[in-house]
């Protein structure tokens, strides 16, 4: 297959996806034209915890790694100061006054939150692909098997 | 005991213990360690669940109460899809035709029961009013499914091949998520109010759209990293070229392996 045409379906996969949320969200601001208030800090947030957890997540991977390359400290240094470097950020910019805090009191509260709705989201999105390739997957194991059919010699 | 030092050993201590028993129990290669991951997991699992009755003082409480809520149509809906897709064609530990209609039945009952925590008297409330995590979960697994079904949709109609059964039970679960979002946003359910399932379905996106924008950013840095770490090091050592004497020594191994096939085989 040409290169041309896997780009083309590449790009055509990234607008599916942006597709489906794009016109539910659309639908739901033509609906109701009130909402929308503090988006902008929620997707902050969302972004600078996922960003720092996913970090995480991925320093502890490492390990795994490390056992097939002899244990080596740099890029567990390198993914440790990513995930420092989260940390820093949203520490910095939760302190900013009314930046991206939202109804808590403290940074300290503010960032215990976005870990706990972080761990929501997560949830959630853990149950609807369950869902959904959970379903393709059942509905592939029900197909019967394919038979080979030889021409005759 | 200090309610802090509570909080963050009942609660914040038990979310870390789950993480890494999940990393342990997933990714260790000694089954010693792995079986010591899962324990890890199950015990923090089960202390974050009971913190509606440890933790009752603190706000985190209520991610416990609504962990306890879905854990029942969660378990329903795994098990049934497990039951559904082990009765099929498969070579080994085919389950019998009875599981299969547990199985129908397990993933009805959840979708119901998930159903029924919108549209009935089901919803999570914590102490005295709905849970607020409940408001984020509903609105943020409807829009994934329904997004996800859609683009797993195009992805099987591009890469599979008449694969046409699983296209149209794909379409139809997004348009069945489809309908509920649309159904949410139009119509008041007894607990809540189509305004706040919108404002809450909005705010769902900026969150998934953040998650993904972050975790996007953390997989680049973090390929960058490796990149950077495996470009310094030093090549593997070069061997010489192969002799004469053994270029025909391979010569004469593959002449015996790879001939033709004589007329009395």
């Amino acid at each position: 297959m040409s290169e041309g045409s896997e780009t083309n379906k590449l790009s055509t996969l990234l607008l599916t996806t942006l597709l489906i949320p794009g016109v539910l969200l659309g639908l739901t601001y033509g609906l109701h034209p009130d909402i929308g208030e503090g988006t902008l800090i929620r997707f902050a947030n969302s972004m600078l915890t996922s960003f720092t957890m996913i970090s995480f997540l991925l320093l502890l991977t490492l390990f795994v790694y490390g056992d097939a390359r002899k244990r080596p400290v740099a890029p567990f240094i390198g993914m440790l100061l990513c995930g420092l470097f989260g940390v820093a950020m949203s520490i910095f910019f939760l302190s900013q006054g009314d930046l991206l805090m939202e109804e808590n009191g403290s940074v300290r509260a503010q960032a215990l939150t976005n870990i706990i709705r972080f761990s929501t989201t997560v949830i959630a999105c853990a149950i609807a692909a369950m869902l959904v390739l959970g379903m393709l997957f059942a509905s592939l194991m029900h197909t019967p098997p394919a038979r080979l059919e030889f021409e005759e010699e | 005991m200090d309610e802090y030092l509570q909080a963050f050993l009942l609660f914040w201590l038990a979310g870390l213990a789950v993480i890494v028993g999940l990393m342990l129990g997933f990714f260790s290669k000694q089954s010693a360690i792995r079986r010591f991951g899962m324990v890890l997991m199950v015990l923090g699992t089960l202390s974050i669940l009971a913190t509606p009755w440890t933790l009752s003082f603190s706000p985190s409480s209520a991610f416990g109460h609504f962990l306890g809520s879905i854990l029942g149509p969660s378990v329903l809906l795994g098990v049934g899809i497990y039951n559904i897709a082990f009765s099929g064609h498969v070579p080994v530990g085919r389950l019998t035709e009875g599981d299969r209609r547990a199985g129908f039945g397990m993933v009805l009952i959840a979708v119901l029961w998930f159903e029924g925590m919108h549209w009935w008297v089901l919803t999570p409330t914590y102490p005295d009013e709905i849970n607020r995590y409940w408001l984020i979960f509903w609105p943020t697994l409807l829009l994934v499914t329904a997004s996800g079904s859609f683009v797993v949709r195009y992805i099987v109609k591009t890469v599979g091949d008449e694969r046409n059964q699983e296209q149209r039970l794909l379409l139809t679960l997004f348009a069945l998520t489809a309908l509920l979002v649309v159904l949410g946003l139009m119509r008041n359910g007894p607990n809540v109010d189509a305004t706040q399932f919108a404002q809450e379905f909005w705010l769902a996106g900026a969150d998934v759209f953040g998650l993904m924008v972050g975790a996007a950013f953390a997989i680049l840095l973090f390929a960058l990293v490796l990149t950077i770490y495996e470009s310094q090091q030093p090549l593997p050592k070069q061997l010489d070229p192969p002799t004469t004497q053994q270029l025909q020594e391979a010569a004469k191994h593959i002449a015996k392996h790879v001939g033709g096939v004589s007329e009395d085989e």
